[in-house]
């Protein structure tokens, strides 16, 4: 760990530059009590993050440990507590900050890609999230005070979500967590299997050779051909096991690691908890899963046009007298029906009627706005307030 | 809004095809303007290239070329060039054409109606100095056959217009095609008369000899005078019908619109019929809020009434300018000798050198494209192929391509392994 070292240079940065003599390092000097390391081999620095000043163990202790006091140093005015202090991780102290306010703005907004429609909304969540982190990070003083009350009041209206988010997190870890000690398990197995299959085999061969040189010792002068034979086919037989048992041993690894795989990815599926209600500060694209996606209905393949006539009826008694012959089935062709050309005739001659291309080219559909001037004095006159335009 | 209107918007006549008076004359004259600077530009060229053998297409460049050997003496060599205002009346002389050839082909109202539409839409984006009229008429009715639904033999056809190969009527049909942005659907008010005349025979009490005489005359009036002005690019057909309604009775075509417009029934009371009697409807009503919307209804009611027979009247007055009588007009001797003949005069010598003759623009657009599939494998075949299709749907699908193209290769990850 490479703690307290480039705090230490910064001081010592300083003195170097305005070129004092054998400079005592801040790594080796408490700022506080200006005890200096040569006297307390032991020093620690403390830092608290309420204000990432740092002061040695002892200082600490003298200061804070009969209840919370102001920082010691000029011009920092906070309120520390013996609590709050602990041993910084990195050297620089501002890295040392935007971790902290990093891990806390993470522990809030730990949204998952799963969790949104699309990809373009997960990024411009994580867009927002890291302005807000800049924000709280290295903004100015306004900028950061907006931050914090963006963060805290996300936090207080997600609580639920963000402990669910939290716990399927956790549960996600601890899934693959057993999945990786599982799959270190067979490993493990595995390998010793393979020490004792070779320790088996070992001896086989020692055995076999023993058999072999037996049997020809024992047999007579033509017998050592077919006895070497016999031999070798045992040698073979032994590959063979080997070679079996290793691919079953291979094949149940592969079964180990498809289901740990399984598992890990249905814990990825279910920890994709959600939040759909959204505050002030709103997340776009967020997947509701509170609710079911609402049924679109059968499909409609006229896009929801209307067909129902407003200007005309039809009824039985239209007929035209050039046509009239053609309401005999005698008449007609197969599939040919009277009443549908009456309606289409009927449709169109009052299809448009009220179609004002002029106006509408040049205006836009609706009407124009002189003339809804227009007919809303006409609808004062009358005494209503509100209008429906055809 | 009424169901009927919002359908009719969703036609392509609607969509692609409407314009205002404003929009219309904006459109041809840059039509105009695009086709002299195009024409201006081949002429030179043609000029400058071929000065020793003749060109037949423009004699007067020719001729006037080959006497001046400076090679940048074609500026005064440029023809006049139409205007607007000629092509317009030009383009009315033809379309009368178009429709006694119809006549002589004996085809039915909607055919000729279509193809005289089709025809005036494909000038106005094309001027007539760019691609010939005459060819174009013809080609127009042979299409406009087809999409009537009416599948005359080609060589039929060409045997009746006097053509001698079946090539000189299909060369330009896809050209036609694409001038028309393949909006081949024409809405004709023909069966939208029909309509009106059911609508008024079962008011019941009008005079059904009265209704046939109307019918007939407004008939004769929407197969000559919408067609030849620009009536169907600026009404609906319902509002075309209604003024030839009223210019043949038009105590008959306002009867029918104050029927309609009397009560727009909102469309959710859908039992009530346009022709219910408003006093009556708000004396049913118990409710004083569905009264007052009831009245609101009527006050719109009676504006778009009043707006619609405003609409009926300016194109009654469109379609007053060339009634049926006029049809002898077009064709009188002494009209085309004094104003027509002067124009394609002038319109010979202005012609685009490139496209006058349909046959042989659509032979070199094939050897192109030939040439094209050939060199397809050396280089981009997307490339050729979206030029060819943007040569068609007119532009932006190159664009679009080389942008999807670009997008491969800034893949952040860099190309496959």
């Amino acid at each position: 760990m490479s703690r307290n070292k480039s705090f230490a240079s910064r001081g010592g940065t300083t003195a170097a530059s305005l070129g004092l003599p054998a400079p005592i390092s801040g790594d080796d000097m408490c700022p506080v009590c200006k005890t200096i390391r040569y006297l307390n081999k032991d020093m620690e620095f403390l830092i608290n993050p309420e204000c990432y000043h740092s002061m040695c163990s002892n200082c600490v202790n003298r200061l804070f440990n009969d209840g919370p006091n102001q920082c010691p140093y000029a011009g920092c005015h906070r309120t520390l507590r013996r609590k709050g202090f602990r041993s910084p991780f990195f050297g620089d102290l501002t890295v040392e900050r935007e971790v902290d306010i990093r891990r806390r703005v993470a522990a809030v907004f730990n949204q998952h890609e799963d969790d949104f429609e699309t990809l373009r909304d997960y990024n411009n969540y994580l867009q927002m999230v890291e302005d807000l982190t800049f924000g709280l990070v290295s903004g100015t003083e306004a900028r950061r005070r907006d931050a914090e009350a963006q963060l805290q009041q996300w936090e207080a209206e997600h609580k639920i979500d963000i402990e669910r988010n939290r716990k399927a997190g956790r549960e996600a870890d601890e899934l693959s967590r057993r999945r990786i000690a599982a799959e270190r398990d067979a490993a493990r197995q595995r390998r010793i299997e393979a020490i004792k299959e070779a320790e088996e085999e070992k001896l086989e061969r020692v055995r076999n050779r023993e058999a072999e040189l037996d049997t020809m010792a024992d047999a007579p002068e033509g017998g050592a051909g077919g006895g070497a034979g016999a031999a070798g086919a045992g040698g073979q037989r032994v590959e063979l096991k080997r070679r079996k048992q290793t691919n079953r041993a291979g094949e149940t690894g592969a079964a180990a690691a498809g289901s740990g795989g399984g598992a890990g990815a249905g814990a990825g599926a279910g920890g994709a908890a959600t939040t759909s209600d959204v505050g002030r500060l709103s997340i776009r694209g967020l997947k509701d899963k509170r609710r079911a996606p609402a049924p679109e209905g059968p499909y409609d393949p006229f896009g929801g046009m209307d067909f129902v006539p407003s200007r005309y009826k039809l009824h039985e008694g239209l007929s035209h007298p050039q046509i009239d012959k053609y309401r005999d089935r005698a008449h007609n062709t197969g599939g040919y029906s009277f009443e549908e050309y009456a309606a289409r005739a009927m449709y169109e001659a009052f299809a448009g009627l009220a179609v004002f291309i002029e106006d509408e080219k040049e205006v836009g559909i609706g009407l124009s706005a002189g003339k809804v001037a227009g007919i809303s004095a006409g609808m004062a006159a009358v005494g209503s307030d509100e209008m429906e335009i055809d | 809004m009424a169901t009927e209107d919002a359908r009719y918007r969703q036609s392509s006549q609607y969509r692609l095809w409407s314009f205002s008076p404003t929009q219309l004359d904006a459109k041809r004259e840059t039509t105009n303007a695009l086709a002299r600077a195009m024409i201006s530009e081949r002429l030179l060229l043609s000029s400058s290239s071929s000065s020793s053998l003749p060109n037949s297409n423009n004699p007067s460049a020719a001729t006037s070329n080959a006497n001046t050997p400076d090679p940048d003496g074609g500026g005064p060599s440029l023809p006049e060039f139409l205007t607007p205002a000629e092509e317009s009346l030009l383009l009315t002389f033809y379309t009368s054409e178009l429709l006694r050839a119809g006549d002589h082909a004996e085809m039915s109202d909607e055919m000729k109606a279509t193809a005289a539409a089709l025809f005036r839409r494909f000038y106005i984006t094309n001027s007539i100095m760019t691609y010939p009229p005459q060819e174009m008429s013809i080609v127009a009715l042979f299409f406009g056959c087809k999409a009537e639904g009416a599948f005359p033999r080609i060589t039929d056809f060409m045997e009746k217009f006097g053509r001698e190969r079946p090539e000189e009527i299909l060369a330009g049909e896809f050209l036609l095609c694409q001038g028309i942005r393949f909006a081949i659907d024409v809405k004709h008010p023909f069966r939208a008369l029909r309509g009106a005349v059911m609508e008024l025979r079962s008011f019941g009490d009008i005079d059904p000899s009265r209704i046939d005489n109307a019918e007939f005359h407004a008939r004769e009036i929407l197969r000559f005078s919408p067609l030849i002005t620009d009536a169907y690019f600026h009404y609906t057909p319902s509002q075309i019908m209604m003024a030839a309604l009223s210019l043949a009775d038009r105590g008959l075509a306002e009867r029918l619109i104050q029927s309609t417009f009397h009560y727009v029934a909102p469309p959710s009371s859908g039992g009530d019929t346009p022709m219910a009697n408003n006093g009556d409807a708000s004396k049913e009503d118990a409710t004083k809020g569905s009264e007052s919307s009831s009245t609101q209804a009527a006050i719109v009611g009676t504006y778009i009434r009043d707006k619609v027979l405003g609409a009926i009247e300016a194109c009654r007055d469109m379609l007053s300018k060339e009634l049926p009588e006029r049809r002898e007009h077009w064709t009188s001797k002494a009209v085309i000798k004094s104003q027509i003949q002067p124009i394609r005069k002038k319109l010979r010598k202005c012609c685009d050198p490139d496209r006058s003759n349909l046959v042989e623009l659509q032979r070199r657009r094939r050897e192109q494209a030939l040439r094209k599939a050939d060199s397809e494998d050396e280089d981009n075949p997307d490339g050729d192929r979206a030029e060819m299709d943007a040569a068609v749907f007119g532009g932006d699908l190159a664009q679009n391509n080389n942008t999807k193209r670009r997008k491969v290769v800034e893949d952040p990850f860099g190309g496959p392994l």
